[in-house]
């Protein structure tokens, strides 16, 4: 039941109907009080006697009596005069058109005595026609002193009885009878007074509905359900300004239009198409109110103007603004104008064309260049942020405002990199500080065990087994420290914590000495090593890490490699690579994916009897990387071959 | 680990050459003590920098061995700190192996510098080795004919070679190689320019003769031929004798 309640209030066809009641109770309330308004003085007036139409029929027939009577008598008397002969001829025009009048009124009475003779003149037969006049309620009585004020003519009466001997009662008598306009006056007073009620009532009731209806249709217009979104109709799509001018100017159109059928008097025709019109007029006031309320809903009401579009595209663009558009529409505006003057001004024209034309188009030029060149600074800083300048200050000050946001934009920008690249300094020396302090944790307590190690193997023990277990805790204090030490290298060397500082390398020569350092080894592992070299190969390569990686290689060829067997080592170059390439025959098959061993602890022999960290290739291969060469391992069967590319040396 | 004791302690013998071991780990400063006192030296402990200022007035010391990270007074600032006062002897222990750790150290006014752990035997012919010198008092007189470099000396006309005052002996081809190097102090040489001078005959395949020569001279006189200070090698170049 609620919720039927309250769908019903959201449905369309409540509101479409509290806008008909809205529009109808308008309507009706406003004929009302036009009906009201225009009848108002009947309608306060306690009788029919009281109303100013009455006073003002009566008093005219008063006084029309008193001039038939006292001023024009008969129309032997108005001939006798000795007037001017118009004068006599719009006297007699008169007499006859009052005569006319005063016998049409019938229910007018009167009763006009002249004191000084007694005689008495009435238009009405009845003996008693004094008495009767003087008890009717409507009865007044004119003298030459008398004063009434309540009669519009009260005092022209007065006037025309001035230093006469008459005196006069008129009344309307009672009850009236049809045939004058006192009746029809009278029956439409009636008419109008019990109408009157029903139309006060209906009146309230209008407004009581409208307000009720309206008060919804505020509440409830734009929404479909509780606390929903507004929905918009297609009219507030309108811009509210352009809108609000169209409702203005069709008010002052209908209002023109009532303004000039009602000056003819109104009649039947008029009177509907004046409804007509009020009713097209509230219907339009009506949708108008109610959109501008939906927009107030959406808190777009002054959003959704086209002035403020207008201003909105002029002044908020981000990267170029409109208004500039403006300028330049404006500037050609004026320069039009300037020429038009000049080709109009005849000879004064050279005079305008030097001091206004001139002026203006070299100040509009001087203005343009000192735009165009705050945007050529724009593009400096640009250009000095992109290559790497990250502190080069922009002076804003002297930017134009045509590019004033550009020139923020590119700030900001400069602002974002900054932070960017100190962040990424802070994270590399953090790095670079975790490694630190992590191998000076490491390395301090293996110092100590290194040398109690080696403390304890001094002193006599006097146990075979004590000798041979200090034996082993000195193979492993040993192993731990080489692990510790290639740990740290390569996470220097896989985050790029490491200083290359490369020159012109002898790959060949390296090569020599790297084999001369393991000349010892290699005779102990029992290999034959051959190198076979090109002329000369001179890369572009940091001679300390080479010789890492050379060492790694070595140490792998002579920690892996089958006894007997021969180790090739090639030296040669592509067209831009430097290659060094170290084939040999591994002891142990090799089931693993190539690139499995440059991962890190990954080790050829999956029992890791041997020494090593399991680290040398990983590092090997860090270290070309950083040096901006490649690695890269092959396996066929037994034979392991590692090649190294590292770029040529080129001579500048 | 960190140390407690307010003082330093050890009493230096008179008859003998001092050592200052300054350390925050008492373990290892233990340690060296052992090896040191093996070799006949006379040992004062300390744990902070300030400890180690403090013995170092008060007591006569001929070598200091100091660690860098130490609470209260590092052993960078310890060794500026020394230098303005005497011009003892210090090795630097640190474990810190950087390269730029090594340079900072030196350039602060360390004689050497030793990264942890360390070898013992090393670190104990590196004290000899700077104790010598220290007290060689000036050195011998030495000939104009002798080349010299640090503690290195050649002497052509003998055909010896004396490292801290010690003969090495080297074989003939290796005397060569010295003599052609040590004569052009500070020039790097390839391989085959070596040969070339040795051997007196043109290069064509020298293989890794040179550099096996080399390595071997090294071990006789470098304290630890991994890290050499006189004879260097300059990867994918060639070989010099560092100029001191």
């Amino acid at each position: 039941m609620d919720t039927k309640l309250r769908s019903i209030k959201y449905s369309t066809g409540a509101k479409v109907a509290a806008f008909l009641i809205v529009w109808l109770c308008v309507m009706s309330a406003v004929g009302s009080a036009v009906f009201l308004l225009y009848h108002h003085e009947t309608i306060n007036c306690k009788s029919y006697f009281d109303t100013y139409k009455f006073k003002n029929e009566f008093s005219t027939l008063v006084s029309n009596a008193v001039e038939y009577n006292v001023k024009l008598k008969s129309e032997a008397n108005i001939r006798s005069s000795g007037d001017a002969e118009d004068v006599i001829k719009s006297n007699l025009q008169r007499y006859s058109l009052i005569k006319n009048k005063l016998s049409g009124s019938v229910n007018f009475a009167y009763c006009l005595k002249n004191t000084s003779t007694g005689e008495i003149v009435s238009n009405i037969k009845a003996e008693n026609a004094p008495a009767l006049i003087q008890k009717q309620p409507s009865v007044v009585y004119y003298d030459q002193w008398a004063y009434n004020s309540n009669h519009p003519f009260g005092t022209g009466i007065t006037q025309m009885l001035a230093d006469t001997p008459y005196q006069i009662y008129a009344a309307v008598i009672e009850p009236l009878k049809p045939g004058d306009v006192f009746y029809d006056d009278f029956m439409s007073y009636f008419e109008i007074k019990s109408l009157a009620n029903n139309i006060t009532i209906l009146l309230i009731a209008s407004i009581i509905l409208t307000v009720l209806a309206f008060t919804y249709l505020i509440i409830f217009t734009g929404r479909r359900e509780p606390g929903g979104e507004i929905n918009l109709s297609f009219i507030d799509r309108l811009y509210t300004d352009v809108y609000s001018t169209l409702v203005f100017f069709a008010a002052i159109i209908s209002i023109a239009v009532v303004a000039h059928i009602s000056y003819s008097s109104p009649g039947q025709v008029e009177t509907i198409v004046i409804a007509l019109i009020f009713g097209i007029d509230v219907l339009i006031g009506l949708s108008y109110v109610l959109s501008m309320i939906r927009q107030i809903k959406c808190g777009q009401i002054f959003r959704n103007t086209l002035i403020y579009k207008i201003f909105e595209l002029c002044f908020n663009g981000k990267t170029f603004k409109a208004w500039t558009l403006l300028l330049l529409s404006g500037y050609g505006l004026v320069n039009g104008i300037l020429f038009a003057i000049t080709a109009a001004s005849g000879d004064g024209g050279f005079f305008i064309f030097v001091f206004l034309v001139i002026p203006f188009n070299v100040a509009a030029i001087y203005f343009t260049a000192k735009a165009l060149l705050s945007l050529s600074q724009i593009m400096e800083a640009a250009k000095e942020i992109s290559a790497g300048n990250l502190e080069y200050a922009l002076d804003n000050s002297k930017i134009s405002v045509a590019f004033s946001a550009f020139a923020k934009d590119i700030q900001s920008i400069q602002g974002g990199l900054k932070k960017a690249v100190a962040e990424a300094i802070k994270g590399e020396r953090m790095k670079t500080d975790l490694i630190a302090n992590v191998s000076h944790d490491l390395k301090t307590p293996l110092t100590s065990v290194i040398n109690y190690v080696d403390l304890l193997k001094q002193e006599d023990l006097n146990n075979e087994k004590a000798g041979q277990y200090i034996g082993i805790l000195e193979e492993k204090s040993a192993r731990l420290k080489q692990l510790i030490e290639d740990l740290i290298e390569a996470s220097k060397a896989s985050s790029g914590n490491l200083n290359v500082s490369t020159e012109k390398v002898d790959l060949h020569e390296l090569v020599m000495q790297a084999c001369g350092e393991y000349e010892e080894k290699i005779n102990k592992a029992e290999l034959d090593v051959h190198i076979a070299a090109d002329e000369e190969v001179s890369i572009t390569a940091d001679g300390i890490h080479m010789w890492r990686i050379v060492e790694n290689l070595l140490s792998n060829v002579v920690k892996y490699s089958l006894p007997h067997t021969r180790v090739y080592i090639n030296v040669a170059k592509s067209e831009s690579y430097g290659l060094l390439i170290v084939k040999n025959i591994s002891a142990t098959p090799l089931d693993l994916r190539p690139e499995q061993l440059t991962e890190r602890f990954v080790r050829g022999d999956e029992s890791r009897t041997t020494e090593g960290s399991g680290l040398g290739l990983s590092i090997a291969q860090s270290l070309t990387n950083i040096q901006g060469g490649r690695f890269k391992i092959e396996i066929d069967g037994d034979l392991f071959k590692v090649t190294v590319e590292i770029p040529l040396w080129e001579e500048i | 680990m960190c140390n407690k004791t307010k003082q330093y302690n050890g009493v230096i013998e008179v008859d003998k050459l001092n050592v200052l071991v300054c350390d925050d780990d008492i373990a290892i400063v233990d340690a060296l003590e052992i090896y040191l006192k093996q070799e006949n030296y006379g040992v004062v402990k300390a744990y902070t920098g300030i400890q180690a200022l403090q013995a170092l007035s008060e007591q006569k010391i001929h070598l200091v061995l100091l660690d860098i990270m130490m609470p209260e007074l590092d052993g960078l600032l310890t060794t500026i700190k020394i230098r303005e006062e005497i011009n003892v002897p210090i090795i630097i222990l640190s474990a810190r192996s950087e390269d730029t750790d090594k340079i900072t150290g030196l350039n602060f006014g360390a004689d050497d510098y030793v990264t942890k752990p360390f070898n013992p035997l090393e670190l104990m012919a590196r004290v000899k080795s700077q104790m010598r010198r220290y007290t060689a008092l000036g050195g011998l007189a030495t000939d104009s004919r002798v080349l010299k470099t640090g503690s290195l000396e050649l002497d052509p006309e003998a055909k010896e070679l004396r490292v801290d005052g010690e003969d090495i002996k080297l074989t003939a081809t290796e005397f060569g190689i010295m003599l052609f190097l040590m004569k052009n102090m500070g020039h790097v040489f390839s391989t085959g320019q070596i040969y070339e001078h040795v051997w007196n005959e043109p290069s064509y395949s020298a293989e890794n003769t040179v550099p096996v020569h080399i390595r071997r001279i090294r071990e006789k006189i470098e304290i630890n031929p991994r890290e050499p200070k006189y004879l260097k090698v300059v990867w994918g170049i060639g070989y010099k004798i560092e100029k001191y």
